[in-house]
C-alpha cells in the first residue's frame, strides 16, 4: 500500500517539473532575452551565441527539459548552475540561492503546524465540553473561531506589528520580531524559535480555529452514535466517553486534515515571512516576483510542490499506521 | 443526546444565517449608493475619495463628515471602503464565475472521455494543485504582467480591455483575475468530475445516451444542469477565497494597481500610516474583508441547507 503510494508520488512529480518550465517558457522569447532586455542589442552576436550555448539553448525544448531536470539531481555545481541557471538579481546559481532559504520556511511552518493542531484539538475539545455544558458560551466560541478562520494572515500579523510598535505594548510583551537573530548574532536554533514565535502563532491561526470548529463538529456527530449511548448506559462517565472513544475516533480525519493543511501553512508563510521579514522561501518568492526572477521562480514552484507531495505522502503512510483499517 | 439539535431547527439557523449573510452582501456591495441615498443627511458626496492634507490621520468619530476617520493622505475611509468594495467584489464575483465554469466543465468532459483522456487530465490538475496556490498566483502574475507578453496580446483583446498607451485601462483587472482563476478551478474540476462519474451510472443518462442523444445534448441537457447546484455552492466559496488572493497581492503591489481602490491597496497604504499612531485605516479594511468572507461562507452554508432539504443535493 505504501510502496504504491510513493509510486504514485513519482509521476506527480514529474509534472509538477513540467509545469514549472512550461511556465518559464511561456514567456515570448528566451531567458537570454528576458535577462539582457533591451542591451540586448548592443552585445555581439557572437556573444549572444555562446550565452544561448553555455544555457543550453541552442537544443531542443525537450532537450533543455531534460537538462534543467537533470540539474536538480547533479552534486557536481558547475553542472547543475548550467542546467538550473543563475538568479538574474546577483549572478549566484539557483540551487545555491534558493537551498539557504529552506530551514527558516520549514522551522517557521514546522511550529506553526504544532501550535495549530496541539491549540486545535485543546479549543476543540472545550467547545465540545461547553456544547454540552452551556449552549451559550458554545455559540460564543464557535463565533470567534469563525471570525478568526474568515481573517486573513496577513491583516492579522500586519495588526501584531502595529500593536507592538506602539508605546502600550513594552510593558504588555517584549518579544523579539524582524528576521531570525539579533543583529550581529550567530544565527541558532534558539534564536529561530524565539523570533519565530510571533510569526508561527499568527500563521496558524486560521488553521487553529478550522481544527477546533472540525473537531467540534466531528465530536458532535459522534456523540450522537449508538456506541456513546451503550458507554452512557454502562455507567461511563461522560467525560471517559470523551476522552476514552469519542476523542480517538475524531483522531483518523483529523490527522487527515494536517497532511491537506500544509500546502495552505506553507502558501501562508509567504506573506507572513514578508511582513516578518524572516529570510526564507516565501520571500524569495516575492522578491523574485517582483525582480522577474525566472529562474530562481520556476526554481521555487518546483520546489515547493516536492515539499507538498512528499508532504502528502506522508499524511497517507501516518494515516495507515493509525488507522489499520487502511492496510487491508 | 442534547449535543443533537433537531434537525428542522438547525435548518431554519442555517437559512436565517443565509439570509443575513446574503443581506450584509448586499449591503456591502451597494454602499456607494447607500452612501449617496444619504447624501442630504450626512453631508457626504458621492464622488470618489480623494485626498485633503489638510484632514489626515483624523481618528474615527461620530462627528461628520469622516466617520470612519481618513487615512495618511486625508482620504475618507468611508468612502474608500466602499469604492474599495467595487474593486474586490468584482474581482471576487468574476475570478468564482470563471472558475467554476471552466472547474466544472473541464472535470465533465474528463469524466465523460474517461480513459487516459481522463487520466491525464485529472493528473494535470492534481499537479497544480501540489502547488501552494499563492506560490502559483505570483508565479503567473509575474509572468501574466510582464511587459514582453503584454505585447504580444491580441489586438482586440488590448481594445477591449482600454489599454492605449497612456494607461492600463482594465488590464490590471484581467490579469488578477486570470491568475486567480488559474489557480482556483482545479478543486470545482475535481468535484465535477466525481459528479458525473456517478450520474454516467444512472438510469437517466443511460436511457439518455441508449435514445441516441448526442454528445452537446448529453452534456448541455444531461449533465450542466445536474452539476449547477453544487456549482453554486462551490462558487460563493470562491468569492470568498478569491476576496482574500485579491487582498493579499494587493498588499503586495500586485494587484489592480494604484488608480483601483480595493481593500487588500488599502491595507498596503494603511502601512505607511502606523508611524503617525494611525491603526484604524489598518483596521476597518481588514474588518470588512472579514465580514465580507464570513456572510460568503454564511450565504454559501444557507443556500447549501435548503438545496439539501428539498433533496437536490444528498447529504
Amino acid at each position: 500500500m505504501i510502496i504504491r503510494r510513493v509510486l504514485a508520488a513519482i509521476p506527480m512529480l514529474f509534472l509538477v517539473s513540467l509545469v514549472s518550465f512550461a511556465l518559464m517558457r511561456a514567456l515570448p522569447g528566451d531567458p537570454v532575452d528576458v535577462m539582457l532586455g533591451s542591451a540586448q542589442k548592443e552585445l555581439p552576436a557572437e556573444d549572444l551565441k555562446l550565452l544561448r550555448q553555455e544555457f543550453g539553448l541552442n537544443q531542443s525544448p525537450a532537450k533543455q527539459y531534460l537538462l534543467w531536470l537533470s540539474g536538480w539531481l547533479k552534486s557536481d555545481s558547475v553542472a547543475s548552475t548550467n542546467a538550473l541557471g543563475r538568479s538574474y538579481r546577483d549572478g549566484r546559481p539557483v540551487k545555491e540561492v534558493i537551498i539557504e532559504r529552506i530551514p527558516a520556511t520549514l522551522t517557521l511552518v514546522g511550529i506553526a503546524l504544532l501550535l495549530s493542531f496541539s491549540m486545535g484539538l485543546l479549543l476543540g475539545v472545550v467547545a465540545i465540553v461547553l456544547n454540552l455544558k452551556n449552549k451559550k458560551a458554545d455559540s460564543a466560541l464557535t463565533a470567534v473561531l469563525l471570525a478568526l478562520y474568515s481573517a486573513p494572515n496577513f491583516w492579522l500579523a500586519f495588526i501584531a506589528l502595529a500593536f507592538l510598535a506602539s508605546p502600550y505594548s513594552s510593558a504588555l510583551v517584549n518579544l523579539p520580531i524582524l528576521g531570525l537573530h539579533p543583529p550581529g548574532a550567530q544565527p541558532s536554533l534558539a534564536y529561530a524559535a524565539e523570533y519565530l514565535l510571533l510569526p508561527a502563532i499568527i500563521l496558524s491561526s486560521r488553521r487553529m480555529a478550522k481544527v477546533a470548529l472540525y473537531v467540534r463538529a466531528l465530536a458532535i456527530d459522534e456523540l450522537g452514535k449508538e456506541y456513546v449511548v451503550t458507554a452512557l448506559a454502562k455507567g461511563l462517565s461522560l467525560k471517559n466517553v470523551i476522552t476514552d472513544h469519542v476523542l480517538k475516533n475524531c483522531l483518523i480525519p483529523v490527522v487527515n486534515l494536517a497532511g491537506l493543511s500544509l500546502p495552505a501553512l506553507i502558501g501562508g508563510s509567504v506573506l507572513i515571512e514578508t511582513i516578518f521579514c524572516v529570510p526564507g522561501m516565501g520571500r524569495l518568492m516575492v522578491e523574485s516576483t517582483f525582480g522577474r526572477n525566472y529562474p530562481v521562480l520556476m526554481g521555487l514552484v518546483m520546489l515547493y510542490g516536492t515539499i507538498v507531495i512528499l508532504a502528502n505522502l506522508l499524511a497517507d503512510v501516518l494515516n495507515n499506521v493509525i488507522d489499520p483499517r487502511l492496510q487491508q | 443526546m442534547k449535543a443533537n439539535s433537531k434537525p428542522n431547527s438547525r435548518l431554519n439557523s442555517k437559512l436565517i444565517s443565509g439570509a443575513i449573510g446574503l443581506g450584509l452582501l448586499l449591503t456591502i456591495a451597494l454602499l456607494p449608493l447607500l452612501l449617496n441615498l444619504l447624501q442630504p443627511v450626512f453631508g457626504l458626496t458621492i464622488d470618489p475619495p480623494t485626498s485633503n492634507l489638510n484632514a489626515v490621520n483624523l481618528a474615527p468619530s461620530l462627528t461628520f463628515p469622516h466617520i470612519l476617520g481618513t487615512d495618511a493622505l486625508g482620504r475618507d475611509l468611508l468612502k474608500m471602503i466602499a469604492y474599495g468594495a467595487l474593486g474586490s467584489l468584482s474581482v471576487g464575483l468574476c475570478s468564482a464565475l470563471v472558475a467554476v465554469t471552466l472547474g466544472n466543465l473541464w472535470g465533465a468532459l474528463a469524466a465523460l472521455a474517461g480513459g487516459a483522456v481522463d487520466n491525464l487530465m485529472m493528473r494535470l490538475v492534481d499537479a497544480l494543485l501540489a502547488v501552494p496556490s499563492i506560490i502559483l498566483l505570483l508565479a503567473l502574475s509575474s509572468i501574466l504582467s510582464a511587459p514582453e507578453l503584454v505585447e504580444h496580446f491580441p489586438p482586440f483583446l488590448l481594445t477591449a480591455l482600454g489599454v492605449t498607451s497612456y494607461t492600463d485601462g482594465l488590464l490590471p483587472y484581467f490579469i488578477v483575475i486570470l491568475a486567480i482563476t488559474a489557480t482556483t478551478w482545479l478543486e470545482s474540476a475535481r468535484v465535477a468530475r466525481a459528479r458525473v462519474l456517478a450520474i454516467k451510472e444512472e438510469d437517466f443518462f443511460m436511457a439518455a445516451q441508449a435514445l441516441g442523444s448526442s454528445f452537446a445534448q448529453l452534456l448541455g441537457k444531461h449533465l450542466l444542469p445536474a452539476l449547477a447546484t453544487t456549482a453554486v455552492v462551490e462558487g460563493t466559496l470562491l468569492v470568498s477565497d478569491a476576496i482574500i488572493m485579491e487582498s493579499g497581492l494587493s498588499f503586495l503591489g500586485l494587484g489592480l494597481g494604484p488608480s483601483t481602490p480595493s481593500w487588500g491597496s488599502m491595507l498596503k497604504d494603511a502601512q505607511s500610516c502606523l508611524t503617525a499612531g494611525n491603526w484604524w485605516a489598518a483596521v476597518i479594511p481588514g474588518l470588512l474583508i472579514c465580514s465580507t468572507v464570513l456572510s460568503v461562507h454564511m450565504l454559501g452554508e444557507g443556500f447549501f441547507a435548503s438545496k439539501r432539504a428539498r433533496g437536490k443535493i444528498s447529504a
